[in-house]
């Protein structure tokens, strides 16, 4: 039941795009069309999980016990990039569809906060390693979720007669505020 | 103290993950032919998928494991066919080049008009509804879809109506497939006459609503009969006949829908 309370935590009501302005740079980036935040989506469901669980274990394991809690921003981050690089070359070898249609995501999920984010918040909230994969898991749903439903309006507003002076981002940010206020409506769901 | 410690966990997890890269670099390594960047390098980039490969990327490889032919980039055309050749070994092929011809010749001025289409600025959309409010249902809509479509920016919309730039123009096909009227097809560059008009509608009905389309009075068959043939009233060209000359027919065509370049 805790660990329900956590996916859907993570997944609804703290949703990482829309209601925690995290990774927002990419939420507007690539959700031009539904391929390539379908794209972006399975990168960041891929890397996220996998380095947060590598980053939980170095906390816990290494930082941890030597005292050195202060030194996370910076082995989260060598952490990320090393383990981005990895993934790249196992799949350019392993499963180059996946390599293929992953694209030019996964490199650029190194530089995404989200991932970021996710690791210090699994730390910040005490989760113990299986509440800590699960939440990685619910925010990577979550921002998928939300970065696919956006790429949909996006595609159906490129048709709509929008006024001159909205085209392009201004009416994207009004769309992603209205969609915000949506999921605004999921908090206090389960007694979170 | 501290300082000491954390320089050495520091330094000792970027040198574990440093070593674990260089023995993940060896270990999946893959073994490329030589020949793909070079292909790579010769093809255009631009992914059109003309050539119904997903992407040049896989058209070189599919060119090295011998699936596709060096002529299969369309877009590319005879010089970059024969540059591939020479990488594959395989010259001395002769591979003609195509172009995107246009079978209107109604622009905005022209075309007559039975009711306002007001809705989704495309041609398929203008399509779909009273035939855009065009009195012919075979001419162009004029909203530019092949001009969207076109990667290689050989299209230009002049009065609603897309001109093809020859040079530019590498036959990719993509405006083919993104006129919902069929009004485009490809024709051989050396060929420098086309019929710019696509009605099937009998001639008197086209005289009504058009003055530039082909009524399928004949007489280019009469006079240049090796290449013209009327059928389903519309002078149809063999365009694969080049060298023949055409300006009788040209000059005698009574609505001027036989263009030259």
């Amino acid at each position: 039941m805790e660990l329900f309370g956590i996916f859907f935590s993570a997944l609804l009501i703290n949703n990482i795009l829309l209601i925690r302005f995290i990774a927002l740079c990419s939420f507007f980036g690539v959700s031009n069309k539904i391929d390539t935040s379908i794209g972006m989506s399975l990168a960041v469901i891929f890397v996220m999980t996998i380095s947060s669980a590598v980053s939980w274990a170095l906390f816990h394991f290494i930082l941890a016990p030597l005292h050195l809690e202060f030194l996370r921003t910076a082995t989260f981050i060598l952490t990320i990039a090393a383990l981005v690089q990895l993934e790249e070359l196992y799949l350019k070898k392993m499963i180059p569809a996946l390599y293929r249609a992953m694209g030019i995501y996964l490199p650029l999920i190194t530089t995404n906060c989200a991932i970021l984010a996710v690791a210090f918040l699994a730390i910040d909230y005490r989760f113990n390693f299986q509440q800590a994969m699960v939440y990685s898991i619910g925010v990577s749903l979550g921002y998928s979720l939300a970065i696919v439903l956006f790429a949909f309006i996006r595609e159906r507003m490129a048709l709509a007669p929008i006024p001159k002076w909205f085209e392009g981002y201004p009416i994207a940010f009004i769309t992603a505020a209205l969609m915000s206020l949506a999921f605004l409506g999921f908090t206090g769901m389960f007694g979170l | 103290m501290v300082i000491l410690i954390s320089i050495l966990v520091l330094g000792l997890i970027g040198f574990i993950f440093a070593a674990l890269l260089g023995l993940a670099a060896g270990y999946f390594k893959i073994e490329e032919d030589p020949r793909l960047a070079t292909i790579l390098a010769i093809l255009p980039g631009s992914n059109c998928g003309a050539c119904g490969s997903a992407g040049c990327h896989d058209f070189a490889e599919k060119l090295i494991k011998g699936e596709v032919l060096v002529s299969g980039c369309l877009a590319g055309g005879e010089e970059v066919a024969h540059k591939l050749a020479q990488v594959m070994g395989t010259e001395g092929l002769v591979i003609h080049k195509r172009l995107a011809t246009i079978h209107c010749g109604a622009n905005e001025k022209v075309r007559t008009k039975r009711s306002n289409y007001s809705g989704i600025g495309t041609c398929a959309a203008a399509n779909l509804i009273d035939d855009g409010g065009l009195n012919c249902k075979y001419g162009c809509l004029g909203y530019g879809d092949c001009f969207c479509a076109c990667p290689f920016d050989a299209i230009r919309m002049v009065d609603g109506l897309p001109v093809i730039d020859p040079e530019k123009c590498t036959a990719c096909g993509k405006c083919v497939v993104a006129c919902p009227r069929a009004i485009i097809s490809l024709r051989p560059y050396a060929n420098p006459v086309w019929v710019a008009c696509n009605s099937r509608d009998p001639g008197p009905v086209v005289r009504k609503i058009c003055p530039v389309g082909c009524i399928a009075c004949k007489i280019c068959e009469k006079l240049v009969p090796e290449v013209f043939k009327v059928t389903n009233n519309l002078a149809v060209m063999d365009y694969t006949k080049t060298g023949i000359n055409c300006d009788p027919a040209i000059e005698k065509c009574p609505t001027k829908c036989i263009l030259k370049l």
